[in-house]
C-alpha cells in the first residue's frame, strides 16, 4: 500500500503527489484565466456603459451572463483547488475524483458558453423564473435549457467531489461535527490546538455546498420542466429563494474554501503556527447557518416574502461575516505582527485579502438593511460590494497561493519589480473599480443596464480605466503563472 | 425447512397476496396507495429476493455486474419508466401492462439488492441525492399542476401524492443530515 499516515498529515507516493500537483495546477490556471478571461468582459460592458465601444443590447446581456456565470465558476473551480491541495495533506483524497469533477466542469462551461454565444441566452447566471421561457425571441427555449443543463452538470461534478471530501473526512474523523470541531468546543474532547484549519473550513464548505447544490439540482430541473412544458407555471417566488440560496451558499463558499490558503501560508511566512482553539470552532460552527441563513436579504424588496424570513435575513447579515472574519482577520494580524515577515508577493495578495474581505462586506451590511436596501438594491451599489469582496478578497488568496506554488513558497525571493508593479496596478484599479460602482449605486445608476443616460456615462468611463488597470495587473499575475507554475516543484 | 427456502415462500407469497385482484383493486384505488405501498412493497420483494439468492447464481450474475454497475443501471431504467404516468395508467386498466409491472418492478428492486452493496460510495451518494431530488421534484410538481396526470386519479389524489413525497423527502433530509452531522442514526438511510 503506497499511502501511509504520519501524525496528523497523510502521505502519499510520488507519483501521487507528482499527479496531484499537476491536478491543482490545472484548477489554477484554468481558473485564473477564466477571470481574466471575466475581467475583459467586465471591461467591455464597463466601455459600452461609456460610450466607448459600441456593443448591442442583445451582446451586452450575453456578456452581463457570461460574466456573472463565469466569474462564479472559476472562483468556484479556482478556490476548489486551493482547498483540495491542502486538504488532503489531513484526510486521503482521490486524484481521480478531483481530476473527475475538473472534466465535468469543463463540460459545463462548453455547454454553458455554447448555449450564450450560439444560442444567444443573455437571461442573467440567475435563469429567474419566468424570464428564460420567455425571452420574447431574443434566444430559444433550447439555448436557456442548455444553460441550465451546464449549471446541472457543474453542480453534479461538485457533488461528486464533495462527497470523496465527505467520505475522506469521515473516514479520519467520524463524523463532520468532530472534524468541525463541536466536540473540543463543547468540552466532549480536550481542546486540540493542531486539529487542523483546512479540515474545520472544508467541513463548513462541504456542508453548505452540499445543500446549496441539492436546492439547485432541485430548481433547476423544475425551471427545465417549465421550459419544455410551460402549462406547469411553478410558485415564482419559492423558485427565486431556490435560486438565491443555491447561488449565494456556492459564492459565499468559495471565500470560505480559499481563505484556508491564509491558515495554512501566512504561518509559513510568519514562521508562527496558526492554532485553533473554542472560539476558532465556535466561529465555524456560527457560519455553517449564517451562511445558508442570509440569502433572502437577495429578496428583500419581494414584499410577498413572509417578514420573518426578511428580518431574520437582515440580522444575520450584519453577523453573517463577522465571527470567522473576526478570528481570522485578528488572528492574521497576531501572526504577523513582529514577526519579521518578507513581504513576498504572495504575503502581500494573502493580507491584502484579509482587508479586502473585511472591508467588503461593509457595503453589503448597508445594503442587506430593508430601508437602504429599498434605494440601493437595484442600483450599481451591489456591484460594488461584490467587486470589492471579490476583486480585493477573493481573488488576492487564490492569486496569492498560486505565486506560493509558483515558487515563493521555497524560495522567499524578494519579489520582482513586474510582480510589484502588478500588485499596485491591480489594487489601485481594484479599490477604484469598487468604488466607482459604490458611487454609481449612491447615485442611483441602476445596474444591469447596456445603455446608460448622459448623466451616468462618466461614473462608466471612470470605472472603464479602473478596469483597464485591474486586467493589467491579472495580466502581468497571469503571465508570472503561466511561465513559473507549470514547471514548479511542490514547495515544502 | 431451510432459513432461506422458507424466505423465499414468504416472498412468493407476499407477491401473490399483492397480485390477488382484491388486493391489487384496494391498492391501486387511490395514487397514493399505488405510489407509496403497492410499487415500493414490489421492490422490496425484489430487494430480500436478491439477498437470498443462491450463492452460484449470485456467482454467475457477479462477472456481468462489476462494482454493481450493470445493475443500477438497469434499475434506473425500470424506475424511470415506471415513473410516466402513463404507464401507472395503462397498468390499470391494461392487464399485460399490470403483468409488467409485477415482473419488473421486483426485477428493479432485486437488481437494487444486489448491486448496491458493491457500488462506489461516491457513486451511492450521488444516487441517494438524486432520488431525494426527484423526491422533491415530483413532490412539487403533482402539487403545482394545474392538470391530472393520471386519468385514474382526481386532482385531490395528486395534491396528496405530492405532499407526501414533499414530506418524506423532508424527513429523509433531516435524517441524513442527523447521521453525518451528528452519528445520530435514525433508520438506516
Amino acid at each position: 500500500m503506497s499511502t501511509t499516515e504520519v501524525s496528523s498529515k497523510i502521505e502519499y507516493s510520488d507519483s501521487e503527489d507528482r499527479n496531484a500537483l499537476i491536478a491543482v495546477k490545472s484548477h489554477l490556471i484554468a481558473g485564473l484565466l477564466v477571470f481574466l478571461l471575466m475581467m475583459l468582459a467586465g471591461l467591455a460592458m464597463r466601455a459600452a456603459q461609456g460610450t466607448w465601444l459600441e456593443i448591442g443590447a442583445d451582446l451586452f446581456y450575453q456578456i452581463m451572463t457570461v460574466h456573472g456565470v463565469g466569474v462564479v465558476g472559476a472562483a468556484m473551480i479556482t478556490s476548489t483547488g486551493v482547498q483540495w491541495y491542502f486538504l488532503r495533506q489531513y484526510v486521503k483524497l482521490s486524484n481521480g475524483v478531483f481530476w473527475t469533477n475538473f472534466f465535468i466542469f469543463l463540460t459545463g462551461v462548453v455547454l454553458i458558453l455554447g448555449s450564450i454565444f450560439v444560442g444567444k441566452y443573455g437571461g442573467a447566471w440567475t435563469f429567474l423564473f419566468p424570464l428564460p421561457a420567455i425571452s420574447m425571441g431574443a434566444w430559444s427555449t433550447g439555448a436557456a435549457a442548455v444553460f441550465q443543463l451546464g449549471l446541472l452538470v457543474i453542480g453534479v461534478g461538485f457533488l461528486i467531489l464533495y462527497l470523496d471530501f465527505g467520505r475522506a473526512i469521515l473516514a479520519r474523523y467520524g463524523s463532520l461535527s468532530r472534524a468541525l470541531g463541536l466536540t473540543q468546543l463543547f468540552g466532549k474532547e480536550p481542546v486540540d490546538y493542531k486539529h487542523p484549519a483546512a479540515v474545520v473550513a472544508s467541513t463548513m464548505v462541504l456542508i453548505v455546498n452540499f445543500m446549496g447544490i441539492a436546492a439547485g439540482a432541485v430548481v433547476l430541473v423544475m425551471g427545465l420542466i417549465n421550459l419544455f412544458y410551460p402549462e406547469f407555471k411553478p410558485d415564482a417566488l419559492l423558485m427565486k429563494n431556490l435560486i438565491y440560496f443555491f447561488g449565494h451558499v456556492v459564492i459565499n463558499a468559495t471565500m470560505y474554501a480559499s481563505v484556508i490558503a491564509v491558515y495554512e501560508l501566512l504561518p509559513r511566512y510568519t514562521g508562527r503556527p496558526w492554532k485553533t482553539n473554542k472560539p476558532f470552532y465556535a466561529a465555524w460552527f456560527a457560519i455553517v447557518f449564517m451562511v445558508m441563513g442570509v440569502y433572502p436579504h437577495h429578496l428583500l424588496m419581494d414584499f410577498p416574502m413572509p417578514a420573518w424570513g426578511l428580518i431574520v435575513a437582515q440580522v444575520l447579515s450584519f453577523g453573517s461575516g463577522i465571527p470567522v472574519l473576526v478570528v481570522t482577520g485578528y488572528g492574521a494580524l497576531m501572526i504577523v505582527y513582529r514577526s519579521g515577515i518578507k513581504w513576498s508577493t504572495s504575503a502581500k495578495l494573502l493580507f491584502l485579502s484579509m482587508f479586502g474581505w473585511a472591508a467588503g462586506v461593509i457595503p453589503a451590511i448597508l445594503d442587506a438593511m430593508v430601508t437602504v436596501n429599498r434605494t440601493f438594491h437595484n442600483t450599481l451599489w451591489v456591484p460594488g460590494h461584490f467587486h470589492f469582496y471579490l476583486l480585493l478578497g477573493l481573488l488576492p488568496m487564490l492569486i496569492g497561493f498560486a505565486y506560493f506554488l509558483a515558487g515563493e513558497g521555497d524560495s522567499k525571493e524578494r519579489p520582482k519589480a513586474v510582480d510589484s508593479f502588478g500588485f499596485y496596478a491591480y489594487l489601485i484599479g481594484a479599490f477604484m473599480t469598487s468604488m466607482v460602482f459604490l458611487a454609481s449605486g449612491a447615485n442611483s445608476i441602476p445596474r444591469r443596464w447596456a445603455a446608460h443616460l448622459p448623466e451616468w456615462i462618466g461614473f462608466a468611463q471612470a470605472g472603464t480605466i479602473a478596469a483597464s488597470l485591474v486586467v493589467l495587473g491579472m495580466l502581468l499575475f497571469i503571465m508570472r503563472a503561466l511561465i513559473s507554475l507549470p514547471g514548479a516543484n511542490n514547495p515544502r | 425447512m431451510y432459513p432461506k427456502a422458507k424466505q423465499a415462500w414468504l416472498l412468493l407469497a407476499a407477491l401473490v397476496i399483492l397480485a390477488l385482484p382484491p388486493m391489487q383493486r384496494f391498492l391501486e384505488q387511490s395514487m397514493v396507495m399505488h405510489m407509496l405501498v403497492q410499487i415500493p412493497a414490489l421492490v422490496i420483494i425484489g430487494w430480500i429476493t436478491g439477498k437470498i439468492l443462491p450463492e452460484n447464481w449470485k456467482d454467475n450474475i457477479a462477472p456481468w455486474n462489476r462494482w454493481g454497475i450493470t445493475g443500477i443501471a438497469l434499475a434506473i431504467i425500470i424506475m424511470t419508466y415506471w415513473m410516466l404516468p402513463r404507464v401507472q395508467d395503462a397498468a390499470i386498466s391494461e392487464w399485460p401492462v399490470e403483468l409488467t409491472k409485477f415482473i419488473t418492478v421486483p426485477i428493479m428492486g432485486m437488481a437494487l439488492g444486489i448491486s448496491w452493496p458493491q457500488l462506489n460510495p461516491i457513486a451511492q451518494g450521488v444516487l441517494k441525492l438524486e432520488f431525494w431530488a426527484t423526491f422533491m421534484r415530483l413532490g412539487w410538481l403533482y402539487l403545482d399542476l394545474p392538470d391530472r396526470l393520471c386519468a385514474n386519479y382526481l386532482l385531490s389524489d395528486q395534491r396528496v401524492f405530492g405532499q407526501l413525497l414533499l414530506l418524506a423527502g423532508s424527513i429523509w433530509a433531516v435524517a441524513w443530515t442527523l447521521r453525518i452531522m451528528f452519528g445520530i442514526r435514525i433508520v438506516n438511510t
